[in-house]
């Protein structure tokens, strides 16, 4: 599903260079839930960005779903991107003016799907991740765990084959964390592909699979038991 | 502690070039609007403030009733001010003038044409105040035959040598020794002139008008503007009080004769010009414009500060992290409030240095503009700095406040945990209210120039009733020329290129002749004063009047040429003969006692034509044939062959022996002349829409940069979950498109409210206000404004996600 080959990505800021992927390679496949561990900054965001189609690679090659995007436009990026992945954050960023309800249609709208579809799968998502009778309060009035629900119901609600998640437990006490952990491995079991980037072990061992960066390399790749 | 002050100011200024741009272009702009603005009113309404005794100088002016048509002059009869001071001991002094229009002046061997020559009563220089430059105030118009100059005509006539004792020869050679120069007449002043001559002068020729005579016929003929000195604590409503005894005495008994009345009236002189809306005035302002102007100029005032309050409340949240920092360090709200209050007079002081300089470069331009000819002295006087200063550094400190108290008020602890700035909802309803009121004003002024544009188009483009193109006026001023019309006429007519041509003492948009004449009535025959047209045979066709009833003039006819009237249709319903009107009569050039006068019959009825500019109603007119030549010859030439026709009219001039130099006026440009103020206030309110329009869009850049920034971490959400580039960008357009809309919606009721309260009370013709007139001025405003944010909003639409999500 996802393929890199020398993957690397140099930032450049007024005098410094700072190589923050330095020759990455790593494959993906289909339904695989996958942790990314690593100090910080060890590059594990800037790699979730590049797999995310947020950022391209300075040099090497990456292939999504067997598409070369490398050297795709930011506007074929923006389409494979809302079509196939959906982003869960450590800080959740929902937006503070719309409801729950708003925010978790915001990606069905961008992929115009018609208003009556959309509210029955809005319904759907938001029951199935028992934050229904919240969908008319806004973002400011849920605790962190609700809000990373909502989080994650906006990112699974198009279906897409592909969840990133940054630390989406970072901001959360264990009871809550440990809620969404179960909700991502629900999905995976389901068939999407998860990709996590964590700091936490307890998280990371809801994985398949864990990938340790460091200073921009990839040290390890442990597979797990489960 | 200032110093720190002043040196934060300055480094957040340097720090924030954009911003700081974007309020000192602004402020400067609205400033040297408002400056030139200022001038401008300024000198209106100081019209004659220079004479020393003006409270005390009144001009006298006329309202005559004659049957049952009323006019109120500028001028009066010549006797009515000497006899006025006669009656009244409250008057201390009275001066006349009478003028005419295009004098032949001679100096040696030079000829000028002048046209502020005046003849005046002695006392001019006891009730006005003009410097005296050389020669004698005293007696200097006592004498006949004595001539006051002013200090550029000297110098017109005699260069650097000494003028006093030199010769004048004036009109048909009177000669007229100087005695005295004045300084040249105030630009502000209602009465120019070039030279003054003795009244007396005229009592000492041969059938001139004796100017101290005081026949009861003299007072029912109006003649020359004059005015009356007050005593001190006098006042002007006793003299009003005791009129009708005075006009008892002076007037009464031949007024009852003619069916006529009269009654005083007088302006004191400072208000003549703003306020004076008379018949025979000499050019006077329009106070309804003087309003529109001072209140444009401190409407834009109010926009300049509106954008700076819009900016520095905008820039708010970047700056809420200072505020905090320095409040935890000790800072006192009262201490940060002089802060940013003195960042805000910084800037405004620049913006005052500046737009001076600005002022200074745009003044002649302005001044061509506004035919004023104001000087760079009066923005380098003192008082005028000082009073600019203090208006300057009050909008610093008013448009500085809200910004500081606002700023001043967050909360240290919520501003270091970086929530300060964000959740001020109020706070950008406060900012879109702002742009909302800059874009009202911008539209309603882009409303009133495109249609003060079309009603400029109508009055130039209306069918008139005649046919005002490809003829041209010639005016008959020598007087052995005109009595050759004839002949000039009939030589004029020989060639190819001309079409018609024809000689009568008025042109449409030049009646002023007007007289009292005896009109048909049911029973008898009633005193009306109508205007008049005396003219020959071809005066109508060449005109081209259409006649709606009867027939034009005809020689064959025989008695034409004193038996025969042509009136327009409005005359024929206003004496009450409707459809009736042929074989109607009207007396004209009665007696006293009616005896006498030519008697005329109605041969002809025409389709009303507009004699006067489109601010008049069509009036009754009448026309006739003249016995001799009058003053007008209109000539009219095939399409297209204006130029071959002129060069034949100028050489037939010559052959004619005209001693005045060849000249001409295009008929169709005679009544667009009258138009002339609408035509500045066109261009002024051009230039004012631009500026306003200017202005609300550097308010509107300053806001949608601030929405941009404001916005980053929702455009990056979107993005991620899927928005494209173009999603984000309509979402951003949308905001100001509803913004300008609803401007758009609150402009349009009132600029149609008041364009239309404008043209109701200046014109009778006007043209209605087209929807697609209003419907562009949205387009424009929309198009211009959506242009103007499209920098911000595209950069914060195409910008990667990943940046703005980082800001967390």
């Amino acid at each position: 599903m996802i393929k890199s080959v020398d993957l690397t990505r140099i930032f450049l800021t007024e005098e410094v260079e700072t190589t923050a992927l330095r020759q990455v390679n790593f494959n993906i496949e289909q339904g695989e839930f996958v942790a990314i561990m690593g100090p910080s900054g060890c590059g594990k965001s800037t790699l979730l960005n590049i797999i995310g189609l947020l950022d391209n690679p300075t040099k090497g090659k990456y292939i999504f779903l067997d598409h070369d995007v490398t050297n795709s436009s930011e506007r074929q990026r923006a389409k494979l991107r809302k079509q196939n992945i959906g982003f869960v954050f450590q800080n959740f960023n929902l937006i503070d003016e719309l409801t729950v309800f708003e925010n978790v249609e915001m990606p069905l709208i961008y992929l115009g799907i018609p208003t009556k579809e959309r509210k029955q799968r809005v319904e759907e998502v938001l029951e199935q991740m028992q934050i229904s009778h919240r969908k008319k309060h806004f973002p400011g009035q849920l605790s962190g765990g609700q809000q990373q629900r909502v989080a994650v119901a906006r990112a699974v609600v198009s279906n897409p084959k592909l969840i990133l998640a940054d630390e989406p437990t970072g901001n959360l006490d264990s009871a809550n964390g440990e809620e969404v952990m179960n909700l991502l491995s629900d999905l995976n079991r389901k068939g999407t592909t998860i990709i996590m980037v964590t700091h936490s072990q307890r998280d990371a061992e809801f994985s398949h699979r864990i990938i340790r960066l460091f200073d921009g390399q990839i040290l390890v790749e442990n597979f797990q038991s489960n | 502690m200032l110093k720190n002050y002043l040196l934060s100011a300055i480094r957040n200024m340097a720090k924030n070039k954009f911003y700081s741009a974007l309020n000192i272009i602004g402020l400067t702009i609205g400033l040297v609007t408002f400056i030139l603005i200022f001038l401008y009113v300024r000198d209106e309404i100081t019209y004659d403030q220079h004479h020393k005794n003006y409270e005390r100088i009144f001009r006298i002016e006329s309202s005559f009733r004659i049957g049952t048509k009323y006019d109120n002059f500028a001028i009066v009869p010549l006797p009515m001010a000497p006899a006025l001071q006669l009656e009244f001991p409250e008057i201390e002094k009275v001066v006349r003038f009478a003028g005419d229009d295009n004098l032949l002046v001679r100096i040696g061997d030079k000829e000028y044409y002048e046209n502020h020559f005046y003849y005046t009563d002695s006392t001019v220089f006891d009730v006005f105040t003009h410097p005296l430059m050389a020669g004698s105030l005293d007696r200097c118009l006592a004498e006949p035959n004595s001539i006051v100059l002013t200090n550029s005509s000297a110098k017109k006539y005699f260069g650097n040598e000494n003028p006093i004792g030199r010769i004048v020869l004036v009109d048909n050679d009177i000669q007229f020794k100087v005695t005295a120069v004045v300084a040249d007449v105030l630009e502000n002043s209602h009465l120019k002139f070039d030279a003054l001559m003795s009244a007396s002068t005229l009592a000492h020729r041969p059938g001139g008008e004796d100017f101290n005579s005081m026949e009861p016929m003299r007072f029912w003929n109006i003649g020359v503007y004059a005015y009356v000195l007050l005593s001190p604590n006098s006042k002007i409503e006793t003299i009003f009080e005791k009129f009708p005894q005075f006009y008892e005495k002076y007037m009464k008994s031949l007024g009852d004769q003619i069916n006529a009345s009269f009654d005083l009236k007088a302006t004191r002189i400072d208000k003549v010009h703003l306020n004076s809306k008379l018949s025979a005035d000499l050019p006077t302002g329009n106070n309804a414009y003087i309003k529109i102007f001072s209140i444009v100029a401190l409407f834009i005032l109010l926009l300049a500060s509106i954008n700076y309050m819009n900016m520095a409340t905008a820039r708010a949240t970047k700056r809420a992290k200072e505020v905090g920092l320095r409040k935890v360090v000790g800072a006192e709200r009262k201490q940060l409030i002089v802060q940013f209050i003195s960042e805000a007079l910084l800037l405004t002081f620049i913006a005052y240095l500046l737009s001076l300089a600005l002022t200074s470069i745009l003044l002649p331009d302005f001044n061509t503009l506004s035919g004023k000819s104001l000087t760079f002295g009066v923005i380098a006087s003192p008082d005028f700095l000082l009073l600019f200063f203090a208006i300057s550094m009050l909008i610093g400190v008013i448009s500085g406040s809200y910004p500081a108290f606002y700023l001043s008020s967050f909360s240290p602890l919520k501003v270091l945990k970086g929530h300060a700035g964000k959740s001020g909802k109020a706070n950008q309803w406060l900012r879109r209210g702002l742009v909302l009121i800059q874009f009202f004003i911008a539209i309603v002024m882009i409303i009133a120039t495109i249609v003060v544009s079309d009603q400029l188009d109508f009055l130039k483009n209306k069918d008139l009733g005649f046919d005002k193109n490809n003829a041209v006026v010639l005016e008959m001023q020598d007087t052995s020329f005109r009595k050759q019309a004839v002949a000039f006429k009939e030589h004029l007519l020989q060639n190819p290129s001309i079409v018609s041509a024809c000689n009568s003492s008025g042109v449409p948009s030049r009646n002023l002749w007007i007289q009292v004449m005896l009109v048909e009535q049911e029973n008898e025959m009633k005193e009306m004063a109508v205007i008049l047209t005396q003219c020959d045979y071809d005066y109508p066709k060449t005109m081209g009047f259409k006649f709606v009833e009867g027939r034009d003039f005809d020689k064959n006819m025989g008695t034409d040429d004193t038996a025969a009237v042509i009136i327009n249709e409005t005359a024929a319903k206003q004496f009450g003969w409707g459809e009736e009107a042929i074989g109607k009569k009207i007396n004209y050039g009665m007696e006293l006692d009616r005896s006498g006068g030519r008697v005329m019959k109605v041969i002809g009825v025409v389709k009303d034509y507009n004699f006067n500019s489109l601010h008049n109603k069509i009036e009754p007119i009448i026309m006739f044939i003249s016995p001799q030549p009058r003053f007008l010859t209109t000539v009219r030439y095939k399409e297209g062959e204006k130029n071959q026709a002129l060069e034949y009219i100028e050489q037939s001039w010559k052959e004619f022996g005209n001693k005045r130099p060849f000249d001409y006026k295009i008929l169709s440009e005679m009544q667009e002349e009258s138009y002339g103020a609408e035509q500045r206030i066109s261009t002024l309110f051009l230039i004012i829409a631009s500026i306003t329009l200017f202005i609300a869009l550097l308010g509107l850049l300053g806001l949608s940069s601030f929405t941009a920034e404001s916005r980053t971490r929702e455009i990056g959400i979107r993005k991620v979950n899927g928005a494209l580039t173009g999603d984000i960008m309509l979402l951003l357009f949308r905001e100001f498109f509803w913004l300008i809309l609803i401007s758009f919606a609150f402009a349009v009721p009132v600029a149609i409210w008041q364009l239309t309260n404008w043209m109701e009370s200046s014109f009778v013709y006007y043209t209605q206000i087209h929807w697609y007139s209003v419907a562009l001025s949205g387009l424009v405003a929309l198009i211009i404004g959506l242009a103007t944010i499209s920098f911000h909003v595209v950069r914060a639409a195409s910008a990667n996600p990943v940046e703005s999500l980082k800001y967390e």
